[in-house]
């Protein structure tokens, strides 16, 4: 291959093989081997199971809670009934599923089984006690549904202790909150029509928050910087990750074409399946050793990407809250309504292992908004809102 | 049994010499020069006479709300899929015709778009569209849903859009939305 070869990003290993057939196609290799790779490509689109719709069910363990997924390629319509030990998961389907069912081991959830009816499937989830709450909620892109099991008080079998996965921070680790002022150094982020930074707003409002939170609560409080430093994006979740970090706060302020454009927005990581796919190729290509003497090991493939899959929804519901919970606040101070909280592929959320969220405070390219952001005054109100969010959440999350 | 074996290769043979006689028809469709293909590009413009202008709708942000606004406009049929993205992309970057915003940096040029079999479109860009770009995550946004929405409409085949930059994977435009991952199209930011 030449050196166009070099540019190919290192997260599309997958489709590597089709460009470089393109690649071949360009530069006229002999048209028999051509036809050939037609033909291969040909064989592969035919020989792709895809118009059978897929179901898949899993099972994993949190500290104190049980979640067992069920992935579809289409929309999930269910009802969900408890009784007993049991809980009953009523798919219906208009077409026949292909089911696809992981191994797993878990303190609260004995066995999954299913079942075909006319036009439905039931899942028969057996649980360990009959003394436990349900949870559940629908994610979309693609379409799951999660169930969360939880033991009542008491429930508990000893053996929680020693299995504990160590990623959920509501456990034994003290409260640590992150606070990363976006941008800095050489990136200075959307421009103000007064020449207002973006970093340099971030800053001001990420320390006021810190201070604010050092002063009223008995937790860490870490900063990704404290200074007009470049930091990467990897860096600053990673320091969360360190961290062990309860939540995780990126203070940022918007910028848009549109000069109306005004008004807070909190933003949590959207879980659409491109993200999905990006989590899964990062993932393999840290395994890609085993996985590249494997290629055809589809289903390993898919238990990796089920994995993966769980320990992203694992925060999904608790940052939509915590964006929720700060939101509301930012829209009392600002007077806004109708921004609600969003969902979009921020870098900086991919990789933080806690509930995570990005704030854009205001609009830098609203002249307005602008004046306001430059006083002391105002920075230290968008503080406290972001405090009282934040505050809300963890009252609302401490066991 | 040796029968059966050879009627299967036989079969497999005959099903290729029938591809390869349907590629050498197509060839104009799959190279980048037709020339190369002298009957090809005549069956082309014989064609020519037939074709109809083909109606493209192209998403930009608006002045007046946060949605992303349709503005169709009248092509003529490209002869492949990733010319015909091409062209989607060129009339992005020419802008709006009806006074809606320009996401996306005019000095901005495509370079290169394929597009794979999984359907996963690779649109390379200028550095213009990193360099020149308002930095903000809104503006981001809307660069990007206006390249990938566009593009997924129009060219069906397409499921996702890398988009990559100089020829390379870059991780932002600006800080913040990953441009490390293929985007799928979202059509709820899209005004009714
Ligand atoms: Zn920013």
């Amino acid at each position: 291959m030449s050196s166009d070869a070099g540019s190919i990003p290192a997260a599309s290993k997958i489709v590597i093989n089709d460009r470089e057939k393109l690649y071949k196609l360009r530069r006229g290799i002999p048209k028999l081997a051509l036809a050939f790779s037609l033909v291969f490509l040909f064989l592969n689109v035919f020989s792709a199971p895809q118009s059978q719709p897929v179901l898949r069910i899993s099972a994993q363990d949190y500290d104190n809670y049980s979640r067992v997924t069920i992935q579809s390629s289409q929309p999930l319509s269910s009802s969900i009934e408890q009784n007993d030990t049991f809980v009953f998961v009523k798919i219906r389907a208009n077409t026949p599923f292909r089911i696809q069912r992981e191994s797993f081991r878990s303190r609260f959830i004995k066995s999954v089984g299913w079942s075909q009816g006319s036009g439905s499937y039931t899942l028969t989830i057996k649980t360990e006690h009959e003394n436990f709450s349900l949870d559940s909620f629908k994610v979309q892109n693609p379409p799951r549904l999660i169930i969360d099991i939880h033991p009542n008080k008491g429930q508990d079998p000893p053996i929680a202790e020693t299995n504990r996965s160590g990623t959920n921070p509501q456990t034994a680790d003290p409260e640590c909150i992150v606070i990363d002022p976006g941008h800095g150094g050489l990136e200075a982020g959307a421009k103000g029509k007064f020449g207002t930074l973006e970093k340099d707003l971030t800053l001001a409002i990420g320390m006021k928050l810190a201070e604010i939170v050092r002063q009223t609560r008995a937790s860490n409080v870490v900063l990704t910087r404290d200074r007009d430093v470049d930091v990467s994006l990897e860096d600053r979740s990673a320091i969360a990750n360190n961290n062990k970090a309860t939540v995780f706060i990126s203070v940022h302020v918007n910028g848009s074409y549109r000069k109306g454009a005004a008004g807070p927005e909190t933003y949590f990581l959207s879980k659409d399946a491109t993200d999905e796919e990006s989590r899964r190729l990062a993932f393999m290509e840290n395994n890609s050793k085993e996985l590249e003497n494997n290629i055809q090991a589809e289903d390993e493939d898919l238990i990796k990407m089920i994995l993966w899959d769980m320990a992203q929804t694992a925060y999904l519901k608790q940052s939509s809250q915590l964006a929720e919970d700060i939101q509301s606040e930012l829209n009392l101070l600002w007077g806004t309504r109708n921004r609600g909280i969003k969902q979009a592929p921020f870098k900086v959320l991919t990789g933080v292992a806690c509930p995570a969220v990005l704030i854009e405070v205001a609009f830098l390219s609203n002249p307005q908004e602008e004046r306001k952001l430059l006083t002391e005054e105002y920075q230290r109100k968008i503080a406290e809102a972001i405090y009282e969010g934040l505050a809300k959440f963890l009252r609302e999350n401490s066991h | 049994m040796d029968k059966k074996k050879l009627v299967i290769l036989a079969a497999l043979l005959l099903f290729l010499v029938v591809l390869v006689i349907i590629y050498l028809n197509l060839g104009g469709t799959a190279k980048p020069k037709p020339t190369q293909f002298i009957s090809a590009s005549q069956s082309e413009s014989e064609s020519e006479e037939q074709i109809e202008s083909l109606t493209i709708i192209l998403f930009f942000p608006s002045e007046h709300d946060s949605l992303l606004h349709r503005e169709a406009r009248e092509i003529i049929p490209e002869s492949s899929l990733a010319l015909q993205a091409k062209r989607v992309i060129s009339e992005l970057l020419n802008g709006s015709q009806r006074g809606f915003l320009s996401p996306i940096p005019p000095e901005t040029r495509l370079r290169e778009l394929y597009i794979t079999k999984e359907g996963v479109a690779y649109v390379d860009f200028s550095r213009e569209i990193m360099d020149k770009h308002l930095s903000g995550s809104s503006a981001e946004m809307s660069a990007i849903y206006s390249i990938v929405n566009s593009l997924s409409y129009n060219i069906k085949p397409i499921k996702k859009v890398f988009i990559l930059i100089d020829g390379g994977e870059k991780k932002t435009l600006g800080g913040h939305i990953d441009l490390t991952s293929p985007f799928q199209p979202i059509y709820d930011i899209v005004a009714k």
